[in-house]
């Protein structure tokens, strides 16, 4: 098999980058192995100040209606984070207090979605709140088994009756002008919670729940499918088993799956994530990237590799792979020419590109840009 | 008697203080238990959880060995529901000298202990995790013990018997009048209130702590803090204890409990500074590794959870700098005869096998003071949750078809799973699925086991210490305590607290899997939750 670029990792990265080449008529495979920091994704981008209009407009056309604002984010644990980049159905607030009274709704027996949190933080912030649960009979089958009652099940069941929801929640109502939801509608179709917003008696906000995020799996999917239709091949399930390079340039990879053949390409994306995806992999006594043996920077003191606080930023989480200016990923102190590598694989060894979304982002834009205005190679 | 008047006063809530207040209770005396932090936060809960055989100090310390078997009989009848009956190996690999081995065995006859030699293929049959080079085996009866579940029980029975159990109350000072302690001076860590208690005796049963309560009173006692270090695999690799056939060195033990097994000890002398606050160096861990690896080569390649670390209660006999040939012997000080302070004991050295011998040795000693003639029944009458010995008849005894959950419900608190009320679904969903602690179970702990905080409730119910270490079941379960104690503020500082000590014991083995893990709870906490 033979493309024009060959990116590994399935996530932010790697499906930016291959939608953004599919986009300038580049022929591209996508080899993922599955599940990836989206699953995660809050509904926000933090740090994304720069290319704002490339950005929105990227997620526009893949039927992504994001917003850019100026605003407070109300976190899932009753904290408020100030955001830019969201999906459409993510409530931001430009002031506290949000309200003056607010509903905030559960399902009862979902232990993911912190209500009291909430109500803390809102309460604080000057808003009164009040605490209703939801017990609608389509659920009684996840509470059979004492693990179903998670985010992505319960959006299963709301997907064919958010309405009988909606309705419990207008009985509900009395005169707050807020109500508070769990993230858990429109896992197939993004249409819902914006009917949801309609259809309720005052406005609404959609509040992140535990992983996996309803909206992170919605986006994946809604990018893949954009990738698909733009003439990707994506390769899922799959993961990279070896790499051959010849004169600082990497000619082919291999893959589980498709065991012998080889997977030739001008060029290659690395976008493989951190130590979460195993883009990288740390042992007792260094840090490496697996699959091409790239030069990786990190602390060789593996005391230094934490901070005691678990809420400090903690160094491991600086360490990456090392590249050029222009991405190339570095190998034995040499860049190597058609490798780039983007996304959270840099670490924090890239601060020009902004941090996780905006670094995944970023340097894939920068990555297809680099492959689209070079001259093919002979 | 006025309210804060006493027959007895125990300082410290591990396993040896509340199995005095136990004892004391049982035989009609007016009991109180102070703990400055919580129960089983010293070295009653950092340790391997080894039910010894006696087997590890038959060649070294008769006396020991002979305690040891003893109680370990003595356990698996009043506390089944803590103990796991796994049996033990002690392996003779290339490197060691096999002539011990007759040595050994014959010690642990001599000590009463059963030890049968075994074909090293019969023995690799038995437990097939055990380093397959091995040239001799011994099976003696070695098991595993719930440290924090046996804790929990004594405390709850001591209550059930009339004493009283205050925690997060720290001795200030001792009262006395002329050579005589007449009572403590307290002050509570929660409710930041003074008060005075008196008794008639007051025992330190303080752990390695004790040196200072002694101190505060006035008596000397040379103790010695050993560190003691140890690693938490991700899986039950071994169904069975393995030790080395050879005299007692660093990491020669290997102990499976629940669904993980845990590789230790090191023995390093340490300044008594820095017993509130032990961490594991990177270099203990990789002997850890390193050793653990010979006893079953698996390990090399087994995720590792955690690494934690204990401080040994040891009392100064020689000046051997290893603290390794001190005795593990009990160590019951009248300080009257001793030191000249009236009303005033000290029970100390042993260890977690030994903790109802010393409870016992303590309250007679109590007893004779008072002139109080009651025999001892600790040996005898089983603690609460083990008045049936099979966690499936138990479990069966309660529900009809026991989930799996269920079933690991009543493991964990024995026949005490019957109060579990909450058959609902939302009683039985899941809060923690690594250990499948449930709702119900959840709140049974913080109703009945004094939780004031999550690593407390971690410490009665496992929550947060299986594979993902709190990462899933933290936010939850401080949902839970929010609403129990009408406080949500405080169940914020609490969850960050909790995770800080996931942290703790995470950090040392940050790489790999482990390193992974981290990375995605750190992750969701920061930038998902917003905690």
């Amino acid at each position: 098999m033979r493309f024009d670029t060959v990116i590994i990792g399935g996530g932010l990265a790697g499906l930016t980058a291959g939608i953004t080449l599919q986009e300038a008529g580049r022929k591209t495979v996508i080899v993922s192995a599955g599940q990836n920091a989206l699953h995660f994704f809050s509904g926000t981008f933090e740090s994304t100040e720069a290319e704002r209009e490339r950005i929105t407009e990227f997620f526009v056309r893949a039927g992504i209606p994001v917003h850019f604002q100026d605003g407070q984010r109300l976190m899932p644990a009753g904290t408020f984070r100030p955001a830019a980049l969201s999906l459409e159905d993510v409530t931001l607030f430009p002031q506290t207090p949000v309200s003056s009274k607010a509903l905030i709704v559960n399902f009862s027996g979902f232990h993911d979605f912190f209500t009291a949190f909430l109500a803390e933080g809102l309460e604080k912030n000057g808003t009164t709140c009040r605490i209703c649960t939801l017990d609608l009979p389509e659920m009684e089958h996840l509470r059979l088994s004492p693990s179903e009652m998670r985010s992505v099940n319960i959006a299963r069941v709301m997907d064919s009756c958010w309405e009988k929801a909606v309705a419990d929640i207008r009985v509900m109502h009395k005169d707050e002008d807020l109500i508070l939801l769990p993230q858990v509608f429109g896992l197939k179709d993004a249409s819902i919670p914006g009917k949801i917003l309609a259809a309720l008696p005052a406005r609404a906000a959609f509040i992140g729940t535990m992983p996996p995020s309803v909206p992170g799996i919605r986006t994946q999917m809604q990018l893949k499918r954009r990738y698909e239709i733009l003439g990707g091949t994506f390769l899922m399930g799959d993961e990279v088993t070896s790499a051959a390079i010849h004169d600082g340039v990497v000619s082919s990879i291999t893959t589980r799956n498709l065991d012998t053949s080889r997977i030739f390409g001008e060029y290659f994306i690395l976008a493989s994530g951190g130590y979460f995806s195993k883009g990288l992999a740390a042992t007792p006594v260094q840090v490496v990237e697996p699959l091409f043996r790239l030069d990786v920077a990190f602390e060789e003191d593996r005391n230094g590799w934490y901070r005691q606080d678990f809420f400090a930023d903690q160094p491991y989480m600086d360490f990456g792979v090392k590249t050029d200016a222009d991405l190339h990923a570095v190998k034995d102190g040499q860049p190597l020419k058609n490798l780039f590598a983007v996304g959270s694989i840099l670490g924090g060894t890239r601060p020009d590109f902004g941090s996780a979304a905006g670094l995944a982002l970023r340097t894939a834009f920068a990555a297809a840009d680099a492959i689209t205005t070079s001259k093919p190679q002979e | 008697m006025k309210r804060n008047d006493y027959d007895v006063i125990i300082v410290g809530g591990g396993i040896t203080g509340a199995g005095t207040a136990r004892d004391c209770a049982m035989r009609g005396l007016k009991v109180l238990l102070v703990e400055r932090h919580d129960i089983a936060t010293g070295a009653t809960g950092r340790n391997h959880g080894l039910l010894h055989s006696g087997a590890r100090y038959a060649v070294t310390d008769q006396e020991s060995a002979n305690e040891c078997i003893r109680e370990n009989m003595i356990l698996r009848r009043i506390a089944s529901h803590c103990v796991d009956e796994t049996d033990g190996l002690f392996i003779t690999l290339p490197e060691d000298d096999l002539n011990y081995q007759a040595k050994f065995v014959e010690s642990c006859l001599a000590a009463g202990i059963s030890a049968e030699i075994l074909d090293p293929k019969e023995a690799l049959r038995m437990e097939p995790s055990v380093n397959p080079d091995l040239i001799g085996a011994v099976k003696v009866p070695d098991g595993s013990v719930d440290p924090f579940r046996l804790c929990a029980a004594n405390m709850l029975d001591a209550k059930l018997h009339g004493a009283q159990v205050l925690l997060y109350t720290e001795v200030t000072e001792f009262i006395k009048e002329g050579d005589m302690v007449k009572g403590i001076r307290t002050f509570n860590h929660q409710t930041h209130q003074s008060a005075e208690y008196y008794a008639a005796i007051t025992v330190n049963a303080a752990g390695i702590w004790g040196h200072h309560v002694a101190e505060m009173a006035g008596v000397p006692i040379g103790m010695y803090p050993a560190k003691g270090a140890l690693l938490i695999f991700a899986h039950r690799v071994n169904d069975v204890v393995i030790n080395r056939c050879r005299k007692p060195a660093n990491a020669d033990i290997l102990v499976p409990g629940d669904t993980v097994c845990v590789i230790g000890t090191t023995s390093t002398k340490i300044p008594f500074e820095e017993c509130d606050n032990v961490r594991v160096t990177p270099d203990e861990v990789n002997l850890l590794i390193e050793e653990g690896a010979k006893l079953a080569p698996a390990l090399a390649s087994t995720r590792i959870l955690r690494a934690y670390a204990g401080v040994r209660p040891l009392v100064s006999a020689d000046n051997d700098p290893t603290g390794r040939n001190i005795s593990r012997g009990i160590v019951c000080l009248d300080h009257e005869t001793r030191d000249g302070v009236k009303g005033f004991i000290s029970i100390t050295g042993g260890k977690l096998m030994t903790y109802r011998l010393m409870a016992e040795m303590a309250t007679d000693l109590v007893c004779r003071k008072l002139h109080v003639d009651k025999a001892c029944e600790t040996a005898t009458l089983p603690l609460p949750g083990s008045e049936r010995k099979s966690f499936k008849e138990v479990a069966e005894q309660i529900w009809e078809n026991p989930t799996t959950a269920q079933k690991a419900t009543a493991g964990r608190l024995g026949t005490g799973a019957a109060r579990i009320k909450d058959t609902s679904p939302l009683g039985q969903s899941l809060i923690c699925e690594c250990e499948e602690v449930s709702v119900g179970e959840i709140d049974a702990a913080i109703q009945r086991l004094d939780v004031s905080n999550l690593v407390d409730l971690r410490r009665r119910t496992r929550v947060g210490m299986g594979t993902c270490q709190g990462e899933l079941c933290g936010c939850r379960a401080a949902g839970l305590l929010a609403r129990a104690h009408g406080c949500t503020e405080r169940a914020r500082a609490d969850l960050k607290d909790f995770m800080t000590e996931r942290w703790k014991g995470m950090y040392p083995i940050g790489w790999g899997d482990a390193l992974r893990e981290a990375e995605y709870t750190q992750w969701v906490y920061k930038h998902v939750l917003g905690v």
